[in-house]
């Protein structure tokens, strides 16, 4: 074993110098390799460059529309160019969120639905001009959104049964959200009926459904999620 | 439907909850405990042994999940990987990369390393896994051993008991005062790259380290802290009193393992800190007059009603209406607030000592050494994990600073008492 005369201790390892004081070591080493890995240096993940020129495009392309909304901003007196910069940034939440994400389908999904329904609702609320077709987004998108949401995550639980609880509480929330459109007609917010009552019909099946087949889990589940 | 049980998920104990929101790359929340065998580990064997062991082990094998309210542990039935040992000590546990696994196995020549997310368990618990791994491994490997009811084996019940919340259990609602703190001296010294850590442990023989204790009428752990501040004061504090951040005192921290204190048999977190607290500004404090403050703080820090009163007061603040029914992200912005605001800086460093550890007769002949290394971060640069294993007394240092005098002074220290020192270094030194 190695000994550092400065330290009175002994080393062992097959460096030179003492850890303690950086002295000289003298003696043998014991081991022919190190106690300990050796140290290699840390490697800095650069960024793909892929990522990045796509990263470059779509910023750029931003400040384009941007720029050209604001030139002709006397013509046009209104910022119509944040209708495709929604779009670009909901395009990137779909790569990042939906299409890159480790995390379960089901999240994916009401994630993605939910900003559609938030992004699509601006528009209709800040662009629409046309006085008959303002609403357009809460009479028939919102609904249909979640309908379709809701039908896509049942239909992947029932494929995918082995992992149907992770994807439960997504679904129960989306359920949960069905019954907003019905309540949002009986306020006088919305004016057509039945994108509403398709969503909210089917989410009552769905639910009656888990409350019959899956009693346990869902009580579970919500314990779970819920637990304070 | 119906097999499904309610063991299925746990509730995160009462110190497991700060640490999923305070933990980054700097303050990784991470320690390792490592077995050194005999004999070179086969890692196809410890592979099959860490996966009997970790269904022994329901409240290890979880993975973290988001409520809306608290995060819990999940069951976790995706497979788990032992990987080879890289220089890197007590890294970031990212779940992502880990299979959603808060622990992390290990495998170099005769080393067994395991690493926890302080979420999961104390010292104390992850000793009983390494325990039980190591006892797997080395019956898989074909040896004659037996448990000698010091070994949890992979044939016996995982029992409710074992994955209790105990601080939740032996709190008291009546005394739960919470007590003001001063910020703490923090040592100096240059940052190594992060996600870097140096360690240096030095093994000195057991039955000198009692002696020379007993000799001033003191425990290893008070002796230990009482050269630590010395050190510390030497090296950092002595004729720079006058200097502002000297005046802060110094505190170290030290966890204790409250099973010894209470019928607690659980494998979770269980562990009530004490604190040294001297404020160092003359230029002639002695060694004595530190050892006296020392074994002061500890028998305030160790009194039954103190012990009882930390608990309370820790879950008194979980309990709290307000935080209880807050979402978890605000209660994640409260808690990375007021953690950057106070958190560390009122520790100058950590002394853990996990004590002594105990295997079956049989088993010994096959087992080197048993040691620890708890992470070091940026506001406490310096940290100790003691663990002793027969006539091995194992002091491990580990670093988040380039200096390495605080190392060297302390155990100069014992050198310069007679003692032999053995040192191991994983020479990060950048």
């Amino acid at each position: 074993m190695k000994y550092c005369d400065k330290c009175k201790v002994k080393v062992n390892t097959s460096q030179s110098y003492c850890p303690l004081c950086h002295q000289k070591l003298t003696g043998e080493p014991d081991l022919e390799q190190e106690f300990y890995p050796k140290n290699v240096t840390n490697i800095r993940k650069i960024l793909p460059l892929t990522k990045k020129i796509l990263l470059f495009i779509t910023l750029s392309s931003i400040i384009l529309i941007l720029t050209i909304n604001l030139l002709t901003y006397e013509n046009t007196p209104y910022l119509w160019s944040l209708i495709p910069i929604g779009a670009i940034l909901y395009f990137w939440s779909i790569v990042r969120y939906g299409i890159l994400s480790k995390q379960n389908i089901a999240y994916r999904l009401a994630l993605l639905t939910a900003l559609l329904i938030i992004i699509l609702n601006l528009i209709d609320q800040n662009f629409t001009t046309v006085e008959e077709a303002q609403g357009w987004a809460l009479n028939y998108v919102t609904p249909l959104a979640l309908f379709a949401c809701n039908l896509a995550i049942s239909f992947i639980i029932w494929i995918k049964r082995i992992n149907y609880r992770e994807y439960l509480i997504y679904l129960i929330t989306i359920v949960v959200f069905s019954v907003v459109p019905v309540i949002l007609y009986y306020t006088q917010v919305i004016t057509i009926l039945w994108p509403s009552i398709i969503a909210f019909s089917f989410a009552i099946f769905i639910l009656l459904f888990i409350i019959f087949f899956y009693p346990k889990s869902i009580k579970e589940e919500i314990k779970k999620r819920l637990h304070i | 439907m119906s097999i499904k049980k309610s063991t299925d998920w746990l509730r995160l104990d009462n110190a497991a909850k700060i640490f999923p929101a305070v933990t980054n790359k700097k303050e990784t929340n991470t320690f390792r405990v490592q077995m050194e065998l005999t004999e070179v580990v086969d890692s196809d064997l410890l592979q099959l042994a860490t996966n009997n062991i970790l269904n022994r082990f329901p409240m290890f094998k979880v993975r973290l999940k988001l409520g809306l309210f608290w995060n819990y542990f999940e069951k976790n039935e995706r497979p788990f990987k032992i990987r080879p040992l890289t220089s890197k000590v007590n890294e970031k546990i990212i779940p992502k990369e880990n299979n959603g696994y808060l622990l992390k196995v290990f495998y170099y020549n005769n080393l067994i390393v395991v690493e926890f997310f302080h979420s999961l368990t104390d010292g104390t618990g992850a000793l009983i896994f390494l325990k039980a791994l190591g006892y797997e491994y080395l019956t898989l490997k074909g040896y004659e051993i037996t448990p000698d009811n010091l070994i949890v084996t992979k044939d016996s019940v995982p029992t409710k008991d074992e994955s209790e919340d105990s601080q939740s259990v032996y709190y008291n609602p009546h005394n739960r005062k919470h007590v003001k703190e001063k910020k703490a001296y923090m040592v100096k010294g240059t940052p190594l790259e992060i996600g870097n850590m140096g360690l240096i442990s030095g093994t000195l023989p057991t039955n000198k380290m009692l002696e020379l204790a007993r000799s001033h009428n003191c425990t290893v752990t008070e002796y230990m802290s009482a050269v630590l501040i010395q050190t510390i004061y030497n090296t950092q504090i002595k004729y720079r009193g006058h200097l502002r951040e000297n005046q802060k005192p110094v505190k170290i921290f030290i966890p204790i393992n409250m099973r010894k204190h209470f019928p607690s048999n659980t494998f979770r977190n269980f562990a009530i800190f004490l604190k040294t607290d001297l404020v160092m500004t003359r230029d002639d404090i002695s060694f004595d007059e530190i050892l006296t403050h020392v074994k002061e703080s500890f028998s305030k820090g160790l009194d039954k009603d103190e012990l009882i009163r930390k608990i309370s007061e820790n879950v008194a603040f979980e309990k709290n209406l307000f935080l209880r029914t807050a979402p978890y992200f605000i209660k994640l912005i409260a808690l990375k607030i007021g953690f950057a605001m106070i958190g560390n800086s009122l520790i100058t460093s950590t002394i853990s000592n996990m004590g002594i550890v105990q295997l079956p007769e049989s088993m010994q002949p096959y087992v080197k050494n048993v040691s620890a290394a708890i992470y070091s971060g940026k506001k406490n640069p310096v940290n100790i994990a003691v663990t002793s294993y027969k006539d091995k007394f194992n002091i491990t240092f580990t670093r988040s600073i380039k200096e390495t005098i605080i190392e060297r002074e302390f155990f100069r220290h014992f050198t310069s008492l007679g003692f032999e020192v053995e040192i191991v270094s994983n020479y990060v030194e950048e």
